[in-house]
């Protein structure tokens, strides 16, 4: 399919905002990916609403489907790696909206 | 042409280039959830897997390797890949040994070639010949 805005499915509003807690999914892996193993099920916040773009895994093959938002999380180091030794380093990296999760605060964090 | 005896030696390298599951396998009918989400894991996402020092290397680009990026940007800016199909191709399709085996930008090769067969912008048979033609301009030099 050639880059045509027309044949592009409507893009997804935006459903989160810097400060927001979000879990990323446990989706299959499957030929495709960005999202990291490491990440998958961990919750992290909300630290920026970049921009609209294709998701990987429509681009990866070369299938001109829906932008979705991207946002930068931000995640605890000790979150990610039990075994990570300063409290307060972060991690951050970027996904798609349909990588991530709404979670209540207070719900499921971690101490 | 190859020697029987430096057949064998490839098919060694070959068996010794195998992943060291420690197990055998043969074609499993039943893997554990284990196993498959580790078979299905794509090889370019390395983060938090254990490895061994990486000797530093202050180096810069060979010919070769620009002209691959070259080349690879080019096909992109005419529309034949993305960026992120050039990624799927070099990081995940190729399969660990070659991921591991190969030279960063060997793998971008690789993988323009294979899309431009798989594209049927050359034939294999076309591929084939021109390496087999330019090899033999070298070996002549």
């Amino acid at each position: 399919m050639k880059k045509n805005e027309t044949l592009r499915t409507p893009s997804t509003p935006s459903r989160f905002k810097v400060g927001d807690r979000v879990q990323v999914r446990d989706m299959p892996n499957m030929f495709y990916t960005r999202t990291q193993n490491y990440v998958r099920g961990v919750t992290g916040t909300i630290a920026a609403c970049t921009y609209k773009d294709l998701i990987p895994e429509d681009e990866a093959f070369n299938y001109d489907g829906r932008l979705e938002q991207y946002y930068i999380i931000r995640f605890r180091q000790k979150d990610l790696w039990e075994e990570y030794p300063f409290d307060n380093d972060t991690l951050q990296t970027e996904f798609p909206d349909r990588w991530l999760d709404p979670l209540e605060t207070g719900q499921n964090r971690k101490k | 042409m190859t020697s029987r005896p430096e057949l064998h030696q490839q098919y060694d390298i070959i068996a010794s280039l195998q992943p060291a599951l420690h197990v055998p396998q043969n074609c499993n009918y039943e893997n554990p959830d284990s196993l498959f989400r580790a078979l299905m894991h794509p090889p370019h996402d390395v983060g938090g897997q254990h490895d061994v020092p990486v000797y530093y290397e202050e180096k810069e680009e060979e010919e070769w390797e620009l002209n691959t990026y070259v080349t690879c940007e080019v096909l992109g800016w005419k529309g034949i890949w993305s960026a992120e199909e050039r990624r799927r191709r070099a990081d995940n399709d190729l399969g660990y040994t070659l991921y591991l085996g190969m030279p960063y930008y060997g793998r971008w090769i690789w993988s323009a070639a294979r899309m431009l067969v798989d594209k049927k912008h050359i034939s294999l048979t076309e591929l084939l010949d021109k390496i087999a033609e330019v090899k033999s301009r070298h070996e002549k030099k």
